[in-house]
């Protein structure tokens, strides 16, 4: 029996592709056919978060160990972008770079010391810098000469449909550009976990002074992690910026956006592949919605509704939402008798 | 030539002087045992070797070369693999992927590495159990993985922290034959055995071990049947009162 699994699965690897290629065709072709800039907005956030915690999950997931402050990153990001176009008129796209190698280098900065820290007090750790940096921006009216405005935050001088200035006023070029975005991350992760540092970094993970003994660097694996996971959180960041056109500490250096990253990396399956997306796909509907119809009155119900959502999943499926979604996917291919479907696929 | 060399090492852990004044050489492709009561030290000396800790005084010499202060996961890279007594599989994950962690030590790529681990758990028996996942398998077989993933690192010495324990007496007879081929391979074991026909049977050398201390150091059999050694193991008035 083991042996007939083990040669289905070159065959599963081309069904699986063509499922992502006809999502892919569906996620391309479907905004053209979208008036309502509200509905755009509601997919354009999806995506928004499912990259982020695309990004998260390289050190989150893979790594082993739980940030839950990477909203500095992406405030990170999106100031120093900001700033840049502000001051200097730098294109976003330019200067979103600049975000990004910036917050690899304080991602690296944080992590050389915290990695140290075990379990929970590496959580705490990084809780405590995402908060220190917020009420350094909240106190702070200018640094280094340029005015970032302390609490009041900063305003992106409009410059109508400018796509040289990462400027549209049609959102579906920023659906595309986060859709972009999401692929590229998405693939990025899918090369390293096939890799020898995504083996590095789950063995590092998993047993720290076996993979040390097996020759690994764990601490080294963990920076490369963090310093790739920190620059595309930023690039994250410069797109939120340029999607909303004003920024405050509170509104994005926020232990709120930091736990939202990890609580969909969770409840969708952390270190797996699709499950930041799956997480995304399936909470930020929902907290959008409450947040829609509740988010006056009652503030935060949201946060509620996540709280309530992981528990559940930490109880009956503590692994994440993939594992039961994987099944079902095996379950479907032999309910609905695909197996000689899956002969032809291997006769190609 | 001398693979290892242990020049006076001690190694204290806080008033308690876990390894004292150790001298210690072990030459390619020998096997030599380490044996000593529960605390005698044996585990605290192979993590001295491989940089888990490092001594408070004296020098290890690896392959003719100092490596007293280096981090475990370089004195892998220089060709010292090991086993944990209490053994740590990476449990999510399968048998072969398991093994391809230690196999990345040398090659790059995702499918080399997935060669060396096929070839690793044909060589050690473990490749029909090769996509179970590792928290799955039976004690014995985990002691084998354990020794699989070293194996792949591609060791020149191999030190194995009992991995005898707790097996039957049919899989130690596995494991012992699978020890000489491990040395047949040109790899050096260097053994610590609380199971004596084990060490009985493997060693060409006895390494015994009390506080921290080398008492002797011997044949076997020569080993097994003196008194320090009984002593030691049985305690003095065992000695007393077999007069």
């Amino acid at each position: 029996m083991k042996r007939e699994e083990g040669r289905a699965i070159p065959l599963k690897i081309g069904r699986k592709t063509w499922i992502a290629l006809i999502g892919a065709v569906i996620l391309l072709v479907f905004p053209l056919f979208i008036r309502s800039p509200t509905f755009l907005q509601f997919m354009i956030l999806i995506l928004w978060y499912a990259y982020l915690t695309t990004s998260w999950n390289l050190v989150g997931g893979f790594a082993g160990v739980l940030p839950l402050g990477h909203a500095a990153f992406a405030g990170i990001g999106a100031y120093i972008s900001s700033v840049l176009f502000i001051h200097y008129g730098l294109t976003p796209w330019v200067g979103m770079f600049a975000g990004a190698f910036l917050a690899a280098i304080v991602g690296v900065i944080i992590g050389t010391p915290t990695f140290k820290l075990r379990g929970a007090y590496f959580a705490l750790a990084t809780i405590a810098i995402c908060e220190a940096l917020r009420v350094i921006l909240e106190n702070t009216q200018k640094f280094l000469g340029f005015d970032i405005n302390g609490a009041r935050g900063i305003l992106l001088p409009l410059k109508g449909h400018s796509p040289i200035n990462y400027q549209f006023l049609d959102k579906r070029y920023f659906y595309y550009v986060i859709l972009v975005m999401l692929a590229i991350i998405f693939y990025i992760t899918y090369r390293i976990a096939r890799s020898k540092l995504g083996y590095y970094l789950m063995a590092g993970g998993e047993e720290k002074e076996a993979a040390e003994a097996l020759g690994i660097n764990v601490a080294k694996c963990k920076l490369i992690a963090m310093a790739i996971s920190t620059f595309f959180t930023a690039l994250g960041g410069t797109f939120y910026m340029q999607l909303v056109h004003y920024i405050y500490p509170r509104g994005i250096v926020s232990l709120d956006l930091s736990f939202e990253i990890a609580f969909i990396a969770i409840i969708g399956g952390r270190g797996t592949l699709l499950g930041p997306i799956v997480g995304a796909v399936l909470l930020v509907p929902a907290a959008e919605l409450t947040r829609t119809y509740l988010g006056g009155s009652y503030e935060g119900v949201h946060l509620m509704l996540y709280g309530a959502v992981l528990v559940a999943v930490m109880v009956f499926k503590p692994r994440g939402l993939m594992e039961p979604l994987e099944a079902f996917y095996r379950w479907a291919l032999g309910k609905f008798s695909l197996q000689p479907l899956m002969q032809t696929d291997r006769g190609e | 030539m001398n693979l290892l060399e242990l020049r006076e090492i001690s190694k204290s852990f806080g008033g308690l002087k876990a390894v004292a004044n150790l001298d210690l050489t072990i030459s390619q492709g020998e096997i030599v045992g380490m044996i000593g009561p529960n605390g005698a030290g044996k585990t605290t000396v192979f993590n001295l070797i491989t940089g888990l800790h490092f001594p408070d005084r004296g020098d290890v010499h690896f392959n003719g070369e100092k490596t007293t202060r280096l981090k475990p996961y370089d004195l892998c890279l220089k060709g010292i693999g090991r086993t944990f007594q209490i053994v740590k599989p990476f449990g999510t994950k399968s048998v072969i992927r398991n093994v391809m962690v230690g196999a990345f030590c040398r090659v790059k790529t995702a499918q080399e590495a997935e060669e060396v681990a096929r070839e690793v758990l044909d060589f050690t028996g473990l490749y029909p159990k090769r996509d179970m996942l590792a928290k799955s398998l039976t004690i014995a077989d985990r002691k084998r993985l354990e020794l699989a993933r070293a194996l792949a690192t591609r060791p020149k010495l191999l030190l194995l922290d009992e991995v005898m324990a707790g097996l039957t007496p049919k899989e130690t007879d596995d494991m012992i034959s699978l020890v000489r081929k491990i040395r047949d391979q040109g790899i050096t074991p260097f053994i610590i055995e609380h199971v004596m026909q084990a060490v009985m049977a493997l060693s060409e050398r006895v390494v015994l071990l009390h506080h921290g201390e080398k008492i002797m150091e011997g044949m076997p059999q020569e080993v097994a049947s003196d008194e320090r050694a009984i002593k030691a193991y049985l305690g003095e008035e065992y000695v007393v009162a077999r007069g």
